[in-house]
């Protein structure tokens, strides 16, 4: 049955419905909107848990590709010959699914649902928050489903419009600076993959077809029929000409370099690798809780999938050759993003130096350029998805309760609220990576799998976990033990619906840790394909 | 023969998880069902643990292993889940669930009056839990995940009364700590994926690839020695003590259960376990480790003033004489290390147990405080007494035969070690005189009621000091049955009277000193600290150790964090600023440029026009694209 329907259209474009619905909500109804801004959330993982559910893991392309002509512009044939039947450039609504967009796929669906809920803290104007909310769930949906490269621009410009104003009007005290700061920085990195997005559909996107009429000349960012043009010997792409202008179309090894670059650039900046890292902290810290929760959770791993997406499997070679530059940026990422989070004297500081350091097993995984790495980068994408939105939701139960997140003026939380200190005990240990959660499965794959091509390297970075360990306890310990303040004598723990999220999140972490097979499963197939496709 | 209980083992640890579970759940609301709940699930994996033993004891039943939960794949790489028994571990099993059975039990009422009772148990639950996992592990991924998760709960249960910061600080340092020895395992993991054929990681595999030659000499060694480094940090092996002391924070129980009879001890379960990958010149290591940590544990002992701590202390250094027997390398030497783990979990539980029971009665740790206790706590110092000689190493104490195995086999292999051993046992016999006497004997030095505790503390005491004496009995010179059912190989001629008599001197002169010093007559203050003031400090201080790690690392560390943070707040960012600077500067300049004056924007447009037409005139001759 769901093969029949356009399930990955339904899956993306399913909030609208949300929207549609609130819309028609007169804006002071704070109880409907939040209850229609929840359930809303719901349809799509819904729809996701069916996909999850209908996806054939013996596969490893893209499966249940929907695909409809969507803009086509005709170009000028003034030049061109009369066997040239059309000359165009077609953008096509191309969705797909593989093994590597799956699991992002769901934690989407699973971690927009739980942001929703930890969004009854939200204090002011609650249509506007969960319409852009919804919007935000679109674009994300969008980027990881999206099968040609100009709509994954699209989706992915989409996803900074909602951010912005939500970091902007429902964020703590320095919020306008650091919307600001968020899209022009972020505008920058789109700019470098738009051009770098150009030049591949003008180069590589380029396709001759023998029809009926006569050739029809083609430009497209179908990621299909860049792949196809790449990875064959004779298409134009790959044939050097005899002198420089004679194939506009051919792809030199020094372009390839330069795209790559861009690319790594680009989705470096969202992932973040240092040193452009500086406008996440803002954000982390400033940015509304169910935002962070999104933010850190899933737009960061927009970073690194689109860095595995079109960097690692468009430019294999340039890759390849770089898995140390690669490697040496991961421990990077690790090592400096650990030692400050251990010098932070506010809470979400840390966790937004602690996501870099987080991020860095990321890129040590791809680096690693085999089997067990990559699936390592991927478990720890997911896994660091569910763990840093359920330190952010402690974050809005915290803040909520004590109106603090300075370390300094935190403490013994245990004893007046036992629960969410648990919770937050759960999630320090989830992020050092204690086995039977599910740090603890990326962290070590990536690190077996660069310890396979780059022993030294991956000594070094496993010395990363014990300042993990350090700062992440240092943390954690400091809010929940010790003596506590007399004036959080009376707070209370954790409501039903702050702790339903809570127990989910914390569900998915010990799923994936104790049977992290639930999602390697899946990515298996697509990942051998991968490796063997480009030569690991 | 069939291996009827083995194929069933799996249900041992499987009742301590459950217990947990219900524990977590709904501990809140079960009152004293928690306690109870807990004991019985232990209670269970005890007698299960009872009928393994026995069968594995009634002959050649074949080792059994399982290994069919797939935990992740690929397509050139499988890690899997399993369990697998065989004689150590099925030891290890027995003594586990023995040592925490009699702790859930003792706990009853020494946690009694604590409002957080059954989180304590759903704690010592989830350890019982993963500890006996840990021995059942089947490959050494597997041994590594039940590694950190006994670690966790070590670090939960120091952390227990978490409003204390000294509690705080302990859990924080036990962590951190041994992850430092973890990195090591964690390492060593890497490598033997790499080199053992197949990515397997199960013990049999890496046994055949040792055997097999499959692995590099050079390699092999260094594969050793990470595994050791995991070891040092769980077994409070130097450098990395540090944290075993001051894990003294947690709750008297844990301290008997994890922190002397079963967690730390699995960093010489580990080495017994991996000794395939042990070459000789790794086994070197961990012999002089184990000794000079076993004499270094000895010396702070005999100064410290915390009753735990002197505990603490001595367990350090019976742990070095674990790891000391491992590393001499003969099949005897191995057979006794075991045979001394076997023996120190039962007397060092014992003697935590009676200090808990001290504790209890008169709320004090402070020995310098205590005095006189043995008029109104018989049970506890009859059974401490007992104890205290079996840690000596007193003829026929369990602590004697198990010391004596490991001094006979350095005495015929390395006579170096065997020197040290026996200082290091006259100074265990001194130390642990010392707090007796000025625990139990005299008179008492501050102001107190003691009083005996009920039958849920004394008897665990009684069975355990019933323990310190027979245990021994299961490998004496002539009759070395446990070694052999251990190893499989005849060990019945290691037997040297000479060894015996010296360490019983030895034994019985530490004692003695120890007696004329603090038990003949009452004393005011320690002789030690008054005779000879700058060692007393030296050793009292614990040889400035704590001091040192924290200018070396600590200090640092933090430092390079504030250096960084100011280079992230300044020059990272600071650059990013440049760039937009430089970005706002050029966007001014363009502003100046739209100044309302039309023959500008004339002149604009006309300079544009140009480069137009020139453009697509240009592309013409230069066609691109």
């Amino acid at each position: 049955m769901l093969d029949s329907l356009p399930l990955l259209t339904l899956i993306t474009l399913s909030p609208l419905l949300g929207i549609i619905v609130l819309l028609f909500i007169p804006k002071d109804n704070g109880k409907w909107i939040k209850f229609v801004g929840i359930a809303a959330t719901i349809i799509p993982l819904l729809l996701c848990l069916g996909l999850y559910a209908a996806f054939d893991r013996g596969a490893s392309d893209m499966q249940f590709k929907d695909e409809f002509s969507w803009i086509k512009v005709p170009l000028n044939q003034e030049w061109l010959n009369e066997t040239v039947d059309s000359y165009f450039y077609e953008l096509k609504f191309t969705l797909g699914v593989d093994g590597i967009s799956l699991p992002l796929v769901l934690m989407t669906a699973l971690i927009v649902l739980m942001a929703a809920l930890a969004a009854v803290h939200i204090k002011k104007r609650w249509k506007a928050f969960y319409i852009w909310f919804l919007i935000l769930q679109i674009g994300m949906f969008g980027v990881f489903l999206a099968n040609d490269l100009i709509l994954f621009f699209i989706f992915f410009e989409i996803t900074l419009v909602p951010t912005f104003f939500l970091i902007a009007i429902w964020g703590y005290k320095d919020r306008e600076r650091s919307a600001n700061r968020f899209l022009i920085y972020n505008g920058v990195g789109s700019a470098i993959m738009l051009v770098a997005f150009l030049i591949l559909v003008a180069t590589a996107g380029f396709q001759a077809m023998e029809t009926e009429n006569g050739t029809q000349l083609s430009y497209s960012g179908d990621l299909a029929v860049i792949e196809r043009n790449l990875n064959d010997d004779n298409s134009y792409a790959n044939v050097e000409p005899l002198f420089p202008m004679a194939n506009p179309f051919y792809m030199s090894d020094g372009l390839k370099w330069m795209l790559f670059i861009m690319l790594l650039i680009a989705f470096g900046i969202k992932l973040p690798i240092f040193p452009f890292h500086t406008w996440m902290l803002r954000v982390h810290a400033e940015a509304p809780p169910p935002l962070v929760m999104i933010h850190s959770g899933i737009l960061l791993k927009m970073g690194a999938y689109g860095l595995i997406r079109f960097g690692v499997s468009l430019f294999p070679e340039q890759a390849q050759s770089w898995a140390m530059v690669l490697a040496v940026l991961g421990l990077i990422n690790i090592i400096y993003g650990a030692l400050l989070a251990f010098v932070q004297q506010e809470f979400k500081l840390l966790l937004a130096y602690s996501s870099i350091s987080h991020m860095g097993i990321v890129l040590l995984g791809i680096a690693a350029w085999n089997e067990v790495g990559w699936q390592g980068a991927m478990i720890q994408l997911v896994s660091h998805g569910f763990i840093s939105a359920l330190f952010f939701l402690l974050v809005g139960v915290l803040y909520e309760r004590t109106q603090t997140t300075e370390l300094a003026e935190l403490g013994g939380l245990a004893k007046s609220i036992p629960f969410a200190s648990g919770i937050i005990l759960v999630a320090g240990l989830a992020s050092l990576g204690l086995p039977g959660l599910s740090g603890f499965v990326g962290e070590i794959l990536s690190f077996i799998g660069l310890f396979g091509s780059m022993p030294v390297l991956a000594a070094i970075g496993a010395l990363g976990i014990i300042f993990t360990a350090a700062y992440v306890l240092r943390g954690v310990l400091k809010i929940t033990f010790g003596p506590m303040p007399d004036r959080f004598e009376n707070i209370r723990d954790a409501r039903f619906i702050e702790a339903l999220p809570m127990v989910t999140l914390v569900a998915f972490i010990l799923l994936i840790g104790i049977y992290p097979a639930v999602i390697s499963d899946p990515m298996s197939q697509t990942i051998q394909n991968l490796m063997t496709r480009i030569g690991g | 023969m069939d291996a009827v209980y083995s194929q069933y083992a799996w249900l041992i640890p499987l009742f301590p998880l459950l217990a947990f579970v219900i524990l977590v759940s709904m501990g809140r609301h079960m009152k004293t069902l928690g306690a109870y709940t807990s004991i019985i699930a232990v209670a269970i994996s005890f007698v299960l643990s009872i009928l393994l033993f026995a069968e594995r004891m009634s002959g050649d039943v074949n080792d059994y292993a399982w290994n069919g939960f797939t935990w992740v794949a690929g397509g050139e790489f499988t890690l899997t889940m399993g369990f697998e028994i065989n004689n150590l571990n099925a030891l290890m099993l027995l003594v586990v669930t023995l040592v925490s059975l009699l702790v859930n039990i003792y706990s009853k009422e020494y946690m009694r009056d604590d409002e957080r009772i059954n989180v304590f148990y759903a704690y010592v639950s989830l350890f019982t839990f993963s500890m006996l996992a840990l021995v059942m592990s089947e490959n050494l991924l597997q041994l590594y995940i039940f590694w950190e998760l006994v670690g966790v709960c070590s670090f939960l249960l120091i952390g227990f009364w978490y409003y204390k910061p000294e509690a705080k600080a302990a859990a924080k340092k036990a962590f951190i700590v041994t992850r430092i020895g973890d990195v090591g395992l964690f390492i060593a993991i890497l490598l033997l994926f790499w080199y053992v054929p197949n990515h397997a990681l199960d013990f049999s595999s890496i046994h055949n690839a040792v055997e097999t030659n499959q692995i590099p000499a050079g390699v092999l060694t260094l594969i050793a020695l990470l595994i050791f480094i995991g070891a040092i940090g769980k077994s409070g092996q130097f450098p990395l003590h540090t944290w075993l002391p001051d894990a003294m924070e947690g709750p008297t129980p844990i301290s008997a259960l994890i922190h002397a009879a079963t967690m730390v001890a699995a960093g010489v379960y580990l080495v017994a376990r991996t000794y395939d990958v042990f070459t000789p010149e790794a086994l070197t290591v961990v012999a002089w480790v184990g000794a000079f940590t076993a004499i270094f544990a000895a010396t702070i002992a005999v100064a410290q003033n915390d009753l735990k701590r002197v505990l603490a202390y001595s367990t350090i250094s019976q742990l070095g004489y674990m790891m000391m027997a491992m590393g001499i390398g003969t099949a005897a030497a191995y057979a006794a290390g075991m045979f001394h783990l076997f023996t120190h979990a039962f007397f060092k539980a014992l003697l935590f147990l009676g200090a808990g029971s001290v504790i209890h009665a008169i709320q004090k740790q402070d020995i310098r405080e205590m005095g006189g206790l043995g008029k109104t706590m018989k049970v506890t110092m009859w059974t401490f007494a007992i104890g205290t000689l079996a840690l000596a190493g007193l003829v026929p104490f369990s602590g004697f035969w198990s010391k004596d195995a490991i001094l006979t086999e350095a005495y015929d292999h390395h006579p170096a070690l065997f020197v040290v051993g026996l200082i290091a046992a006259f100074f265990t016999a001194f130390y642990m005189a010392r707090l007796f006497f000025l625990v139990f004997a005299g008179e008492k030095r501050s102001e107190y009621k003691a009083q005996e505790n009920n039958g849920w503390m004394t008897v665990p005491l009684v069975i355990l000091a019933v323990l310190a004496v027979v245990s021994g009995f299961v490998h004496m010179p002539n009759l070395p049955w446990l070694g052999e059912w251990l190893t499989g190989a005849s060990m019945a001629d290691h037997t040297s009277w000479l060894v015996i008599v010296l360490s019983n001197i030895v034994a019985i002169a530490g004692l003695l000193l120890g007696w004329t010093m603090y038990g003949k007559k009452p004393v005011a203050e320690d002789p030690l600290s008054a005779g000879v003031p700058q060692l007393y400090r030296l050793l009292n201080r614990k040889y400035y150790i704590d001091e040192i790690y924290h200018a070396l690392f600590v200090v640092p560390l933090r430092a390079i964090g504030h250096v960084l943070q100011l280079i992230d707040s300044y020059i990272v960012a600071g650059a990013v600023n440049l760039v937009s600077g430089t970005v706002l500067l050029v966007g001014k300049g363009g502003r100046r440029a739209q100044n309302g004056q039309v023959q500008t924007y004339g002149l604009i447009t006309l300079l544009g026009f140009i480069a137009f037409v020139v453009l697509i005139v240009g592309r013409r001759y230069f066609h691109v694209g």
